[in-house]
């Protein structure tokens, strides 16, 4: 026997095989997954308006898919969020940013049992800030058909949170959703693949953003989501396109339509780059109003506050309710180092303005909204 | 409707050992085990250096005399180990127990030079002769065993019986060196936790596992404490003198024969040992001499 001389994988792999050899021995004889993966994600985000500088998280979080036993895999990811910035504003129009520091605590877990022809998940998850308690359940399978081309999917998922915001302006709240999901996906050539959701969600309780002034939403709300998704391969490039169209409406009378992009180049070498593109655009809510305030009492009160309106009646300024346009573009490098390790860096830049909506009505008072994110990330099989 | 869980302990290999895994009544557990204990003792049998009439015995006695032959099992042992003698640059090397002779651990004595030289001259696996299914030791007084790894061989070997059998939740424990069959019956994982090397009834870690291996080696099982340092049985086949950077290497692994083999390799690497851990691609937990925890992929929330 020769003292040999190997490089990293090479020793694994010739470790494991040599062990394999001894008689008798078996190692699980599973699929799926093949390899465990340990990732380890920084994520810097920043958002900013004009003018003021927001949020800045910094976010470190492990995540573990590990192999566990036969045909079983537990997933679980642990966060903790430090938050530390101005809240944001009730109205971009205005100002008025008070000091917040928060700290998010989360963590979920899923199991997976493997069938022949499908699959089942079963997860649970739990995040809690110290004005909010969420934890959901859910439930979703998969079927493939005999000749493996077509494949449904069904999902149920249930909330449950607890709001108990620091202003007190509401105790121990809670909202409550049921959501069901029905999809299928085929393959439609050898080179694409196409998949169509849909998604119903219901949910009723404390809707409402308890910092903001003048916040009072409908206390139910129904949402239907129509997803459209196209990968296609192509063979001159041997590179990927992926496409995606998502409707969605809901009860607050919001219509929203998402078109994405994106087209994923491996370069050889193991490195990999996306280029991607996603537009946005959504109508306001019924009952939004734009940073048009009462004449005589000035912001933040809504027109006809002095006059009587009543106070309880349905409204936000939240800017998310409001109607806009947005473009996000992002371009993500990875590079596969060995069969264990990749590193990816992405880039994104996101804009949001209320003139830029397509469809209905918008609010072109809205100060613009910037984002920027920029993302690290860190992934070893093993 | 989730199966109980039953124990079996029993003793083996000079450990103390034990079979948990879940069946529907006593009755199918008891059968199970027995199956995978009587495995157990088979390995023990075919492979102790201390029984006269083993394949291990008959092949030292042979050393510098003849060849002797060798059935398959014993061959695929021998290329294993003759593959660990190369991926470790010959630092696990089965011709190495001769170095017990000068090793009592009992008293705390530590041999001269010149008690270990004649040892050290007859530790060379890369002279060993194996061909046409025979093996040849070429000097009189050379050993092998298969001390490095031959527990852990028998705990895959007992696993895999028993998951033959339908058994799918449960693990085979022999002496710490631990072969998974699956979780426990609800699904959850089994919390498994790392003997603290400085407290008998202490733990330094835990970590959750279902199915694969963990296996430990350490400096606290046969040793002795003189003049302020610790001398153990894990013996550097080229000094014949105790390694001392670890206090104790866990290593989780999809077999306990690479998961024991990958541990004690480490061990014998000293301070190369986490570069070589790394390429292994295995998840490890490693207290060093200081009592400084390093590990890898056994850490956030997989470990608790």
């Amino acid at each position: 026997m020769t003292i040999s001389k190997q490089t990293p994988q090479e020793l694994a792999a010739s470790l494991l095989a040599a062990a394999l050899l001894l008689p008798g021995v078996r190692a699980q004889a599973d699929e799926p997954p093949q390899n465990g993966s340990i990732s380890l994600r920084y994520l810097d985000y920043a958002d900013r308006q004009p003018g003021l500088d927001r949020i800045h998280a910094h976010s470190p979080s492990v995540s573990v898919t590990a192999p566990v036993a036969g045909d079983w895999s537990v997933e679980g990811t642990l966060t903790a969020d430090d938050v530390s910035g101005a809240s944001p504003r009730y109205h971009t129009a205005i100002s008025g940013a008070s000091h917040m520091q928060d700290e998010r605590k989360a963590g979920d877990v899923a199991v997976t049992r493997y069938f022949r022809r499908g699959t089942l998940t079963a997860g649970a998850a739990y995040s809690t800030e110290h004005d909010y308690v969420s934890r959901a359940l859910s439930l979703n399978g998969t079927l493939s058909s005999e000749d493996n081309n077509t494949t449904w999917a069904f999902g149920l998922a249930g909330s449950r949170d607890s709001i108990n915001p620091v202003n007190h302006v509401v105790v121990d709240e809670h909202k409550r959703t049921v959501s069901v999901l029905a999809g299928v996906t085929r393959v439609l050539t050898p080179n694409d693949i196409a998949q169509l959701t849909l998604t119903r969600t219901n949910g009723s309780g404390y809707y409402n953003d308890p910092y903001k002034l003048f916040d009072n939403r409908p206390r139910s709300r129904r949402e239907n989501t129509v997803l459209l998704r196209w990968n296609h391969y192509v063979d001159a490039t041997g590179g990927t396109t992926r496409l995606g169209y998502r409707y969605y409406s809901d009860s607050f009378r919001i219509r929203a339509h998402t078109l994405s992009g994106e087209y994923v180049q491996p370069l050889g070498n193991g490195w990999t780059i996306v280029p991607e593109l996603r537009l946005y655009s959504q109508s306001a809510a019924w009952f939004y109003y734009d940073p048009v305030y009462d004449a005589t009492l000035g912001a933040p009160f809504p027109p006809g506050f002095s006059n009587g309106a009543d106070p309880n009646r349905l409204s936000s300024p939240d800017q998310r309710l409001s109607g806009f346009g947005a473009v996000t573009v992002g371009l993500k490098v990875a590079r596969e180092i060995g069969k264990l390790w990749t590193v990816d860096v992405k880039v994104e830049g996101y804009e949001q303005r209320g003139s830029w909506r397509l469809f209905h009505d918008g609010s072109p008072g809205l100060a613009p909204l910037r984002a920027r994110v920029l993302q690290v990330g860190l992934t070893r099989r093993w | 409707m989730v199966d109980a869980v039953h124990r079996f302990p029993f003793e083996s290999m000079a450990s103390r050992c034990e079979i948990r895994l879940a069946a529907p009544n006593a009755g199918t557990a008891e059968a199970l085990a027995q199956a995978a204990i009587a495995e157990v003792r088979r390995i023990e049998r075919t492979y102790s250096r201390y029984r006269a009439d083993s394949i291990v015995s008959r092949i030292n006695a042979a050393a510098g005399c003849y060849r002797v032959e060798c059935d398959a099992e014993t061959w695929q042992l021998l290329a294993y180990a003759d593959h660990l003698y190369g991926a470790s640059g010959g630092l696990f090397d089965i011709t190495s127990g001769v170095l017990r002779r000068a090793w009592d651990f009992r008293k705390p004595r530590v041999p001269g030079p010149d008690e270990l030289a004649p040892l050290l001259a007859l530790v060379d696996w890369a002279a060993v002769r194996r061909e046409d299914g025979a093996i040849f030791l070429p000097h009189a007084g050379m050993e092998i065993d298969f001390g490095g790894f031959g527990k852990e061989y028998a705990a895959d070997r007992a696993c895999a019986i028993l998951q033959q059998r339908g058994a799918r939740h449960g693990y085979v424990n022999l002496g710490g060196d631990m072969r998974f069959i699956g979780p426990q019956p609800d699904g959850r994982p089994w919390s498994i936790g790392i003997q603290d090397p400085r407290k008998a009834d202490g733990i330094a870690a835990s970590i959750a596992v279902s199915q694969g291996a963990l296996t430990t080696s350490g400096d606290y099982e046969r040793c002795f404490d003189l003049d302020g340092k610790r001398y153990c049985h894990v013996l550097d086949p080229r000094t014949g003198m105790p390694v001392s950077h670890w206090r104790s290497v866990s290593v989780l692994a999809p077999l306990a024969a690479l998961g024991g083999s990958v541990s004690t390799i480490a061990m014998l690497k000293e301070a190369d040992a986490l570069a070589f851990l790394e390429a292994s691609g295995l998840a490890y937990f490693a207290i060093d001499s200081a009592g400084n925890a390093h590990h890898h992929s056994i850490s956030g929330d997989y470990a608790s």
